[in-house]
C-alpha cells in the first residue's frame, strides 16, 4: 500500500546504526562534560562575549554536543518512521495511535517536571526530552506491533 | 460492524494467510478483522467482497449502535 511520508524499511537499521553511538555520545556529553578535541572551534582573534548566541555570533565553541543531538535526531527519525516489511491500512492506524500516545505520555512527564524538578535536574531533563518523543513512539509502536505478531501465533496460525 | 469473513473463508476453504496475500494485507489485520477488532476501509471491505464474489452488505454488516 502506497504511504506518504515514510522512509523505506531498510532505513531503519540505519536508524539504529546511527542512533546508538549517538546515544552514547550524548550520554557521555550530558553527565560526563565528554568533548571532541577535532570538533572544536575558535575564531582568531581576542574572545570577547557579545552577548549573542547565534551561530554566526559564536567566537569559540566545541560542537560535539550539536552534531550529536543531530545525529540522534535523524536516527531516531529514521527508526520512527520507517515502512514496515508488510504495511498495510492497520498498520497506519496503529503507527498514529502509538504517536497520540506518545505525545500525550510526553506531554504528562513534561507537566509532572515542570512543578517538581528545578534548576540543573529540569534543564537536563529538557535536554532528555529532545529526543523523549521518538523514544517513547518507537517503544509504543513495536510493543503494539510485538502484540500483534504475538496474538497470531497464540491463535496458531 | 460484524462480518462473515470466517465463514466465507470456510466455505472456499482458504486461510486467514491465503486471504490476506489475496488483498494485500498483513494476517494480523484479517486477524483483527475476523475477530471485530479493526473496521477495514471501504477499499479493503470491496477487496475481500470480491475474493468471495459477493456483495460489500452480504460480508459486512451493520450493528446497534453504529
Amino acid at each position: 500500500m502506497k504511504t506518504r511520508f515514510l522512509f523505506p524499511h531498510k532505513y531503519r537499521l540505519v536508524g539504529w546504526v546511527l542512533t546508538i553511538p549517538s546515544f552514547i555520545l550524548m550520554l557521555l556529553v550530558l553527565h560526563a562534560d565528554f568533548r571532541l578535541s577535532f570538533l572544536e572551534y575558535g575564531r582568531k582573534g581576542k574572545f570577547q562575549f557579545d552577548g549573542e548566541s547565534f551561530l554566526f555570533n559564536i567566537h569559540r565553541h566545541n560542537f560535539t554536543d550539536e552534531v550529536g543531538s543531530l545525529l540522534l535526531i535523524t536516527g531516531l527519525l529514521m527508526i520512527a518512521f520507517s515502512r514496515e516489511k508488510e504495511e498495510d491500512e492497520r498498520t497506519v492506524k496503529l503507527r498514529l495511535e502509538s504517536l497520540l500516545w506518545a505525545v500525550y505520555v510526553n506531554s504528562a512527564w513534561m507537566m509532572f517536571s515542570i512543578i517538581f524538578f528545578y534548576d540543573t535536574l529540569f534543564a537536563n531533563i529538557m535536554t532528555y526530552n529532545i529526543c523523549t518523543p521518538l523514544i517513547l513512539f518507537i517503544a509504543r509502536f513495536n510493543f503494539v506491533m510485538y502484540k500483534e505478531r504475538r496474538t497470531l501465533k497464540n491463535a496458531g496460525l | 460492524m460484524k462480518n462473515t469473513i470466517r465463514v466465507e473463508r470456510a466455505i472456499l476453504n482458504i486461510t486467514q494467510a491465503e486471504l490476506a496475500e489475496k488483498v494485500h494485507v498483513s494476517r494480523q489485520t484479517i486477524n483483527a478483522i475476523e475477530s471485530n477488532k479493526y473496521i477495514p476501509s471501504t477499499v479493503l471491505a470491496l477487496k475481500i467482497a470480491r475474493v468471495f464474489q459477493k456483495q460489500v452488505g452480504e460480508i459486512f454488516t451493520l450493528e446497534e449502535g453504529d
